[in-house]
C-alpha cells in the first residue's frame, strides 16, 4: 500500500544571531552579524501508512514542532521531501490544509474573542462544510468531548483543558484524512487527558483518521500508539514498535514477592534483592539472563510463597535512559 | 464573498463589544477634535473665509478627521505583525483561507464598527454642540459614502503593507511609526493640505495619503467640481489596485520564509 505521508532527507536549518557579551558587546552587536546554524531538523526520512497512529517522541528541543510545522505547511523545509497524501505541504497551503486538522498544544487555533460556537460556525464556512455533516460531527464531538458547559463561552476564559477538547473538535469538523497533534495533553489532569486519549484513539478507529502526535507524556504512547519514532537534536534515532524498544533498552525486571514468613536471607541465583519490607521482598533479574518462571520455581522450592508479581519496566523509565544515556546513538 | 461577510461580521461584533474601549476613544477623539476647532477658530481671527475655506467647513473638517480616526486606524494598526510576533499567524495559515481577504474582511468589520460607535457620535455631537454643515443633496450623500468606503480600503491596503517588514525583521514598528506619521502630515489629517505650500502638497500627492482622509473631506464639503470628484475617485481606485498588488506580492515573499514562532 503506498504510504500517505513519505518524508525524505528533510532538513530544516535556523540561522541564529550569535550576540557578543562583555564589555564592548553593545558595540560588537552592533558591527557584526554573526549567525550559527542550529539544525532543528536534521536529515529524517520516514514514511506513514494511512490510518496509522504515531508517537512522535523526544527531549524538549529535539525537533519535534519543527517537524510538525513542516508537514502542516507551515515551515518551508530548509531541504529534502515531503509528500502528505499527494501533496507538498508548503507549495500548495491553501489546498493542502483543508484536508488535515491540526492542534499545536501550546497555542489555541480558535479565535481568542469569540465563542467556541462562533468559531465552529466560522469555520464551517471556512472549511465549506455541508451543513448535514456538520451538524453531525458537532453532535458527535459535543458529546464525545462534553463540550456543552462552555460551548458559548468566549475562548480566553476557557481552562486550558476545556480549550484544548475545543481546539481538538476544531481541528476535526472537516473530517481530515490526517490529524497532527503537537502536545495535546499537555498541562491536563489525569481524567482530561484520559478523555483525550479516548477520543483521539475513537478518531483512529473509527474514522481511519491517520494521526500523529508529540508528546512528553508516556502514557499516551502506551495507551495509543504502535509504533514510535524518536528524534533528539533533529536526528531520527528510532522507528518501530514500543514493545521492541522496551525489550532492548528496559533494563532489569522486577519480581515482588509476598513470603508467609519473613525471610531476611531469601537469596536466590539470578536474582539480586532491592528491597526488603517485611515479609515483602523485591528482587531484580535480566530479562536475557533468566526467565521469570524459571525464578519463580527455585523460589517456590526453597519458601512458602503466599503471592507474586512481575513487573516489566516503567516506559517512563527507559525513555529517560535512552534519552540521558544517549542509546540509540 | 460570503465568507468575506461571515468573517466581517464576526469583527463587527466583536469590536462593539468592547464598549469600554469605544466610549474612550469616543471622548478623545472629541475632546482633541473641540480644542482643534478652538485653535482654527482663532487662526480665522473673525476672517469667514481663508484660503477658499469658510470657518464653519474649517470647523466642520476636524469634525470629520477627528470621526474617522477610529475608522481609518490613522495613529497606528498592527495587528498583523502583532500576530507574526506572537506566533498566532500560525494558526490562522492553517485554515484554508486567502491570508490577504482575510485581514481585509477582518478590518473592514472593524472600521464598520468603529465608524458606527466612534464616527457617527462625533459628528452628531459637532451637529449639537458647534454646528457644522452637511452635504444638501442626495447625490452628494452618495458620492460621501462611496468615498468614505474607497478611503478605508486606501487605508488597509498601506497598513496592511506596513505590517508586512515582521515577516523579516524581529521589530517592525518603527517603521510602522514612520509610514502612520507620513499619513497623519500628507492625508490632511493634522490641517487641510490646501492650508500647507504648494511644494508639500505636490509632495503628498506622491503617495496614497491624501486619497484617504483629505479626498472625504473635500467630498463631503463640496469643494470638487464634478470633474474633480471623478478624477479624486479614479485615484482612489488607482492606489488602491496598485496597493493591493503591492501587498500580495511582498505577502508571498514573507510566506515563503516566514518562520512560525512557539512550540
Ligand atoms: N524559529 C527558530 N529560530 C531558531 N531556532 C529555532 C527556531 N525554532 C526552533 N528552533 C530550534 O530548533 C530546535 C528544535 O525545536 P523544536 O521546537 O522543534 O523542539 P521540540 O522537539 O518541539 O521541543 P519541545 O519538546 O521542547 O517542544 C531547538 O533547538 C530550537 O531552539
Ligand atoms: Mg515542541
Amino acid at each position: 500500500m503506498a504510504s500517505i505521508i513519505a518524508v525524505k532527507k528533510l532538513d530544516k536549518h535556523f540561522k541564529v544571531r550569535k550576540f557578543h557579551r562583555g564589555r564592548f558587546s553593545g558595540f560588537q552587536n552592533f558591527f557584526t552579524r554573526e549567525h550559527h546554524l542550529v539544525r532543528a531538523v536534521d536529515g529524517v526520512n520516514f514514511e506513514i501508512q494511512s490510518g496509522e497512529l504515531i508517537g512522535y517522541l523526544g527531549p524538549n528541543g529535539a525537533g519535534k514542532s519543527t517537524t510538525l510545522k513542516m508537514l502542516t505547511g507551515l515551515l518551508v523545509p530548509t531541504g529534502g521531501e515531503i509528500n502528505v497524501d499527494g501533496f507538498v505541504p508548503s507549495k500548495q497551503r491553501k489546498e493542502y490544509v483543508s484536508r488535515i486538522g491540526a492542534v499545536f498544544g501550546q497555542r489555541s487555533t480558535l479565535w481568542w474573542d469569540l465563542p467556541v460556537f462562533e468559531s465552529f460556525e466560522l469555520l464551517r464556512h471556512i472549511y465549506k462544510i455541508p451543513e448535514k455533516l456538520f451538524k453531525k460531527n458537532l453532535d458527535e464531538f459535543r458529546e464525545l468531548l462534553e463540550l456543552d458547559t462552555f460551548i458559548n463561552t468566549p475562548v480566553r476564559s476557557l481552562s486550558l483543558g476545556q480549550r484544548m477538547r475545543a481546539d481538538i473538535c476544531a481541528a476535526l469538523l472537516h473530517d481530515p484524512k490526517i490529524l497532527f497533534l503537537d502536545e495535546p495533553t499537555i498541562g491536563l489532569d489525569v481524567v482530561a487527558k484520559e478523555r483525550i486519549r479516548q477520543f483521539i484513539q475513537h478518531i483512529n478507529q473509527d474514522r481511519g483518521t491517520t494521526v500523529i502526535l508529540t508528546t512528553h507524556d508516556l502514557s499516551d504512547v502506551e495507551k495509543l500508539c504502535n509504533r514510535i519514532l524518536i528524534i533528539d537534536e533533529g536526528k531520527l534515532l528510532y522507528d518501530g514498535q514500543l514493545e521492541q524498544l522496551r525489550q532492548k533498552f528496559g533494563g532489569k525486571r522486577q519480581l515482588v514477592v509476598d513470603f508467609f514468613e519473613n525471610y531476611p536471607e531469601a537469596t536466590i541465583e539470578g536474582a539480586e534483592i532491592v528491597e526488603i519490607n517485611g515479609a515483602r521482598i523485591t528482587f531484580e533479574f535480566e530479562r536475557d539472563s533468566i526467565a521469570a518462571s524459571d525464578l519463580i520455581g527455585r523460589l517456590s522450592s526453597k519458601y512458602r510463597i503466599r503471592d507474586l508479581e512481575v513487573k516489566e519496566p516503567e516506559i517512563e523509565e527507559t525513555i529517560r535512559r535512552i534519552y540521558e544515556q544517549q542509546l540509540l546513538k | 464573498m460570503r465568507l468575506f461577510i461571515e468573517i466581517a461580521m464576526r469583527a463587527f461584533r466583536l469590536q462593539m463589544s468592547y464598549r469600554a474601549a469605544a466610549i474612550a476613544g469616543l471622548l478623545t477623539n472629541f475632546f482633541f477634535g473641540i480644542l482643534r476647532a478652538v485653535v482654527l477658530i482663532a487662526l480665522y481671527d473673525g476672517r469667514e473665509e481663508m484660503l477658499g475655506l469658510s470657518l464653519q467647513a474649517a470647523i466642520t473638517y476636524t469634525a470629520i478627521t477627528q470621526a474617522v480616526i477610529g475608522y481609518l486606524s490613522a495613529f497606528s494598526w498592527y495587528d498583523v505583525a502583532n500576530t507574526v510576533y506572537s506566533g498566532e499567524i500560525g494558526s490562522d495559515l492553517l485554515k484554508p483561507i486567502n491570508f490577504y481577504s482575510y485581514w481585509m474582511a477582518r478590518d473592514f468589520g472593524r472600521a464598520m464598527a468603529a465608524l458606527l460607535t466612534r464616527g457617527l457620535p462625533i459628528m452628531v455631537a459637532y451637529e449639537i454642540f458647534i454646528d457644522i454643515s452637511f452635504p444638501n443633496f442626495l447625490l452628494n450623500w452618495g458620492l460621501l459614502i462611496l468615498t468614505v468606503l474607497l478611503s478605508w480600503v486606501v487605508s488597509f491596503s498601506w497598513r496592511f503593507i506596513v505590517n508586512l517588514p515582521s515577516f523579516w525583521i524581529p521589530n517592525a514598528f518603527g517603521i510602522g511609526r514612520f509610514f502612520f506619521m507620513a499619513a497623519l502630515f500628507f492625508s490632511g489629517f493634522l490641517m487641510p493640505l490646501r492650508f500647507f505650500p504648494d511644494w508639500v502638497v505636490k509632495l503628498a500627492y506622491l503617495t496614497p495619503f491624501p486619497h484617504t482622509v483629505n479626498t472625504v473631506v473635500e467630498i463631503y464639503l463640496g469643494v470638487l467640481s464634478p470633474v474633480e470628484i471623478w478624477l479624486a475617485f479614479a485615484w482612489q481606485v488607482g492606489w488602491i489596485v496598485a496597493l493591493i498588488l503591492v501587498g500580495q506580492w511582498i505577502l508571498k515573499l514573507g510566506l515563503r520564509r516566514l518562520v512560525i514562532l512557539g512550540g
